[in-house]
């Protein structure tokens, strides 16, 4: 009963006290939803979802495991098309035209690495990460009163150029809970747009609540709902289902790359 | 966290949450889906006033503009966004800090090319990142901001020159600084309140050196001055303490506007034109001696002509020698100013240049018609094809499907466009229908060929026959006894939904014509004040005539006929009056005396006769010419007698245009310079619209009553229109006082059948959204939701399920869209896509269920769909289509579930022998049967040209695609490839039924002799259930 009086209390605080930090918002989101050491406990999740659309159902399972390694598989007709996967070591994606599997460009791989240490959400591990975080004031977000939370991440590097990699954050003020987020698209003729992510159907999972739809997109884009049908916490995932299957070259090709490396490892000797 | 102290939670949260009434809500928390339709265009593109790059990275470019705000580019002009789009969109100027370019933006409102249709400012706003938020820093009744410069070394230290008030005197104009970034703001010149600060420039080089021209100017309704004894150019030396007035060979007596730059690479150069009493020692003046003592160089046209619109010089950044000036056409010096020559191609009127940092002979132009971009400093020019900053005078639609919307534009004609179009609203889609200023164009009501739009001061009116491609000039022409035909600017034309054929047009007389403008009646006395004193256009213009017709006064500017008795007219002019006939044109009485609080000669703008009552009007008074931005509707119900104010507090800005609803009297709709606001309650309380709709100033609005569409004319963002507003009209108290979800929307739906190939248009163009095609199922919720889960489902009048949908969850309206599909039937899998298998169902006519899953809770609403009246399908050729695509459904989800037995056995079989080592070599031959099996049967290969031959798998899943997608009857020739399909898939079958029966049935037993389980299947209707 005791933890029920404190959820109350948290619950009360939005009500008679104004004086707000972006921590404090953040804490009590972090602690409406699970509380911190839990959150902390979490060694990877499998989310189980889908996206329907114009009579379209496209199933996917995402992974993210503490250790960076993440994988999107997308299911359509019976193909398993792997997106954005990390296996510690290379960050890839399954072609849609030949379905062989190609390595990121060294940008996105870079700005990818950029973001490890982040899980489960930057919003535990923002200072750990080095993250700085500042209240920004109140915005109506979906028709109820939010708290806008900046949050500075690592630069991104865009077409060569460091740039600014900020990411805002709003909390349902009544709840505490994280209803939407927002951050700059960076490249393409959307640049300087936002793109938004929303939050609902929140549901508990082994004491931690996720949200089972996001809902994504940017104003002059249009929003996809992804609905989410299960989080499996702590999945136990074989090394091999990340790995990245190498390039889709002949052996005669690559006994031809391999030769020079060997030698040259032999020279180093 | 458990669920009873959740739910706890959400008990105790529900004590302090309201039922809410109207009164409380503000307009996120009410309108929540609903947003509106921005669909340009851009082709004609609007008034671009300022354009500022980023000092370092040439990819960024920022565009103030005359009515549409500002706008960002961020790949060195290819592509632009509107950044400003919460705020004032009348923009002075914008001014990039050079310390953090990157960051802080400024923006002066208020444009400062004063023709008499510019709009008002309100401040200058300040963003601190990039232009993604900004901040009002104050000087808010400084009406005009021409200048923002930055210290080069102390982001904090800005200066601004403000011009002021454009109708009126101003105490704000003058140079003002701020040392606090903005918090704080000192005047520090002045001169008086009819002489502004039109440009202030900073030596870049030395900050403490500022020059400021002053300009002394006054518009009115019916005239325009430049020019007088106080007009001025200023410089400092020390940091803006004291300034002197730097004159030495400028000519003597009256100046009028003088604009002014530096050469960025020599300091000591300076560019003005001057505005002047002698004409000859008007025109381009040069110093080298950094304003010591002054040169004329030249007085050509283009640097003469018509300085309130074209003060702006700008310097090459590297050759001090190379200078454009802005003019009727763009031109180019590059002997210091001596001589010029015409650029190329472009909208005329041009307002500024942008040199590129990186590539000097880059250049961009502000012109009346966008923004131009060259590689060869003029040379040859292209226009910028996503700028829709259009700037519509007015709007109008018709009765066709899709409805088309008609209007005129600042500077750039008459058009027609459709509302929606394959592929969206393209460029292409858009016909010209008029030359110069286009303003007032209106369809004929039954007639979809013939349409009438006009030109400035209505000095052409055209019917225009679009199928014979022939124009006719209609206008009334002065008879007998008459005195000249006084027409505005934006001269008043309208039609009657009593008699196609009639047209009124109002000069100074109501003119009627009940044969399309080939005879004219004049049906009214002259109903304005015929002011003597406001009738002087020729002498209007002061240092430099300026007898455009832009100051025609004393005329009529709105006809409103009542839709419920075409006796009673109404009649607004420009000079304040409010006259009513209720016989037709006999008798006329002037009612402008009975409003109350309404200051004398105030604009009508706009009156709205009811469609409810035949004695009820709304009129809307717009005071800005004389200074007054008060906003002013009232509306009367007894022919005028007595009036009431409908304006409350909520309202920001002077109004021009106004909309009753015709279904619900209560749903109000005010359009003011900075944006929409909406009434549900009569007038008694506004709320601003601001789902994806700018701050813009709205000219006109009018209703498409077939649709329930509200079309905007802005005039700086081209036409949005807030489509099908039936939701708006169900609002009442009492679903807003609802603590449930409450449906709201449409009951029946027609379902729209034509397909295209989609549309033409290059990267780069603007293309209009189209509205959605969907049923649109719309509710209201009192809270957003949050915790668990919420679904919106759709099942058939038997129960069938259809389709899941994403729901909304937003507090306010809901809007959740419905393709009329049923969900794609499951495919086999594969390797390859099946191309058929991206085709879903097409539902037919009928009564459906949504079902919206909420927690617990469930809410049911019925919907009914329908075919189009018009359609090329007969009953019986959809009949047969959904017997032939429903038995191809049924017939690839069995393929699937057989390939799915096909794949589990196989599974099952690998898993088995690698726990059984010593079976391997039998398993593994039936493994192998399998998967030959399967290759016969299914695709191998890839996506692209790497692919196999199509098996059954893809050209069963083909043949469904095409009969499905198509909504008439098969072809016979697709009912044979059917029987062929059907026969192989038979075949199929008997094949799987003997390995079964073989191999399989061998393994089987093998299974069971080591006791292992049997491999588990799914049933058929588990396997194509697509309810979860």
């Amino acid at each position: 009963m005791k933890k029920v009086t404190f959820i109350l209390s948290l619950a009360l605080v939005p009500l008679f006290s104004t004086a707000q930090t972006a921590e404090d918002i953040i804490a009590k989101c972090v602690e409406v939803t699970g509380g911190e050491e839990n959150w902390n406990k979490l060694e990877g999740q499998k989310m189980k979802a889908k996206m329907t659309t114009n009579g379209m159902e496209i199933g996917m399972e995402m992974l993210q495991m503490k250790d960076g390694r993440t994988a999107t598989v997308i299911r359509f007709q019976g193909m398993e098309l792997k997106q954005n996967v990390y296996d510690g070591e290379t960050l890839w994606n399954t072609n849609f035209m030949n379905m062989k599997p190609e390595k990121a460009d060294s940008e996105t791989f870079e700005n990818f690495k950029r973001t490890l240490g982040e899980y489960p959400s930057p919003l535990i591990t923002y200072k750990k990460m080095g993250y700085e975080v500042k209240l920004e004031g109140d915005e109506n977000v979906d028709g109820v009163e939010a708290y806008k939370v900046k949050m500075i991440k690592k630069p991104l590097l865009v077409d060569g150029k460091e740039e600014k990699n900020i990411t805002y954050y709003f909390f349902d003020k009544e709840t505490g809970v994280l209803i939407m987020t927002a951050q700059e698209i960076s490249s393409g003729k959307m640049k300087g747009k936002m793109a938004k992510t929303f939050f609902s159907d929140y549901d508990e999972v082994d004491g931690l609540y996720f949200p089972f739809s996001m809902k994504m997109g940017a104003d002059d884009a249009g929003y996809q709902e992804i609905t989410i049908e299960s989080y499996e916490l702590n999945p136990q995932v074989e090394d091999s289902f990340f790995a990245y299957p190498g390039d889709d070259k002949d052996e005669e090709e690559k006994v031809k790359e391999e030769e020079p490396k060997k030698k040259k490892k032999k020279s180093r000797k | 966290m458990k669920k009873l102290e959740l739910l706890l939670l959400f008990v105790l949260l529900s004590l302090f949450s309201f039922g809410q009434d109207v009164g409380l809500l503000d307009g996120k928390a009410l309108f929540g889906d609903m947003e509106a339709r921005h669909i340009g265009p851009a082709l004609m593109s609007g008034r671009v006033s300022d354009i500022e790059g980023h000092p370092k990275d040439p990819s960024v470019i920022y565009i103030g503009t005359a009515g549409g705000g500002v706008w960002k580019s961020m790949d060195g002009g290819l592509f632009f966004n509107p950044v400003f789009d919460k705020h004032c969109q009348s923009i002075g100027c914008v001014s990039v800090d050079p310390n953090r370019p990157d960051e802080v933006i400024w923006v002066g409102t208020g444009e400062v090319w004063t023709r008499n249709s510019t709009s008002v400012g309100d401040g200058i706003y300040k963003s601190t990142d990039g232009g993604q938020t900004w901040k009002n820093m104050g000087l808010k009744k400084s009406d005009r901001i021409s200048s923002i410069q930055i210290h080069p070394e102390n982001s904090d230290v800005v200066f601004v020159g403000v011009q002021g008030a454009l109708w009126g005197p101003s105490e704000e104009r003058g140079v003002y600084k701020t040392t606090d970034g903005g918090q704080t703001w000192e005047k520090i010149l002045g001169v008086d309140e009819n002489t502004g600060c039109s440009e202030l420039i900073m030596d870049k080089n030395n900050p403490n050196v500022m020059y400021a021209a002053f300009w002394e100017h006054r518009r009115t309704a019916w005239s325009f001055n430049s020019g007088g004894e106080k007009s001025a150019l200023y410089k400092t030396t020390n940091g803006g303490k004291t300034w002197k007035k730097i004159h030495s060979g400028f000519p003597k007596g009256k100046l009028g506007r003088i604009a002014i730059a530096i050469a960025p690479s020599n300091s000591n150069i300076l560019y003005a034109v001057v505005e002047s009493e002698d004409k000859k020692k008007s025109g381009m003046y040069r110093s080298d001696d950094a304003g010591k003592t002054w040169n004329h160089l030249n007085a050509d046209f283009n640097l003469t002509v018509r300085p309130f619109y074209f003060s702006r010089i700008v310097v090459h950044p590297k050759n001090p020698d190379i200078v454009a000036k802005a003019g009727l056409f763009g031109v180019l010096s590059r002997d210091g100013g001596k001589s010029f020559r015409q650029m190329g191609q472009m909208h005329a009127d041009i307002h500024d240049y942008w040199f590129d940092v990186a590539d000097t002979n880059k250049i961009f132009v502000a012109t009346d018609g966008g923004l131009y971009y060259s590689f060869n400093l003029g040379n040859t020019l292209e226009m910028v094809n996503n700028l829709p900053i259009s700037q519509f005078y007015h709007v109008s639609v018709d009765h066709q499907e899709p409805y088309n919307v008609y209007g005129g534009l600042q500077d750039n004609g008459s058009w027609y466009g459709p509302s929606s179009s394959p592929g969206g609203i393209e460029a292409r889609d858009w016909e010209t229908i008029g030359f110069g200023d286009g303003f007032r164009v209106y369809p004929h009501p039954k007639n979809p060929k013939i349409t009438y739009s006009e030109m400035q001061g209505a000095e052409m009116v055209w019917k225009y026959d679009s199928e014979a491609r022939q124009s006719k000039n209609i206008r009334p022409l002065r008879g007998k006894d008459d005195p000249k035909l006084r027409f505005n600017w934006n001269a008043a034309i309208t039609t009657s939904v009593h008699h196609p054929d009639r047209v009124y047009m109002g000069s100074q007389f109501l003119h009627i014509s009940n044969d399309m403008g080939n005879t004219w009646k004049k049906i009214s006395p002259d109903l304005t004040t015929n002011d003597p004193e406001k009738l002087n256009q020729e002498n209007s213009g002061g240092l430099s005539k300026d007898n455009s017709g832009a100051e025609n006064h004393c005329t009529i500017f709105t006809i409103a006929e009542s839709p419920l008795d075409e006796r009673v007219i109404w009649v607004g002019t420009d000079d304040g009056n409010v006259q009513i006939t209720k016989d037709g044109g006999k008798t006329w009485t002037n009612v402008v005396k009975n409003i109350p609080d309404l200051p004398k000669n105030t604009w009508c703008y706009h009156i709205e006769a009811s469609h409810f009552d035949k004695g009820t009007a709304y009129a809307v008074f717009d005071g800005h010419t004389k200074n007054d931005k008060t906003t002013y509707c009232y509306k009367t119900t007894d022919f005028g007698k007595t009036w009431k104010s409908i304006v409350t507090a909520d309202v920001y800005g002077f109004a021009r245009s106004f909309q009753e609803d015709n279904v619900n009297p209560n749903l109000l709709f005010l359009g003011t310079e900075f944006g929409l606001y909406i009434s549900l309650n009569g007038g008694k309380k506004w709320v601003k619209f601001e789902n994806n709709m700018p701050a813009v100033a709205i000219h006109y609005l009018d209703l498409q009553k077939e649709t329930g569409d509200l079309v905007m004319a802005t005039h700086g963002r081209g036409v949005i229109i807030l489509d099908d507003i039936s939701p708006l009209r169900k609002l009442t108290p009492e679903v807003l006082q609802s603590d449930k979800l409450v449906f709201l929307g449409k009951k029946t739906f027609v379902m729209p059948e034509e397909t295209s190939f989609g549309g033409t248009s290059t990267p780069t163009q603007f293309v209009g959204d189209n509205p959605p095609r969907s049923a649109k199922i719309v509710y209201y919720l009192p809270k957003r939701h949050i915790f668990g889960k919420m679904k919106v489902k759709v099942y058939d009048e038997e129960g069938n399920f259809m389709t899941l949908l994403e729901g909304g969850k937003k507090k306010g309206l809901n809007f959740v869209y419905w393709s009329f599909h049923k969900m794609m039937p499951k495919i086999a899998s594969g390797a390859t896509f099946a191309r058929g298998g991206f085709v879903a169902p097409s539902v037919p006519a009928g009564m459906y269920t949504v079902r919206i899953e909420k927690g617990k809770d469930v809410f049911e609403t019925k919907i009914e769909t329908k075919y189009p009246e018009k359609s090329v399908f007969t009953l019986e050729e959809r009949a047969k289509q959904q017997e032939i695509a429903g038995k191809l459904y049924k017939m690839v989800e069995d393929f699937a579930y057989l390939v799915y037995r096909l794949d589990t056995y196989v599974s099952h079989a690998k898993m088995t022998a690698n726990k059984h080592p010593e079976y391997k070599e039998p398993i593994e031959k039936m493994i192998k049967e399998l998967e030959a099996f399967k290759k016969e049967i299914v695709k191998q290969g890839d996506n692209y040209v790497g692919g196999g031959e199509d098996k059954l798998r893809e050209k069963m899943a083909e043949i469904y695609g095409e009969v499905t997608g198509y909504l008439g009857a098969p072809t016979q020739n697709q009912m044979d490839n059917i029987a062929l399909i059907e026969k192989e898939f038979e075949e199929v079958k008997k094949k799987l039924k003997e390995i079964e029966q073989g191999e399989f049935k061998k393994y089987l037993d093998l299974l069971k002799r080591l006791n292992i389980p049997y491999p588990k299947l799914k049933t058929y209707e588990e396997f194509v259930d697509k309810t979860k």
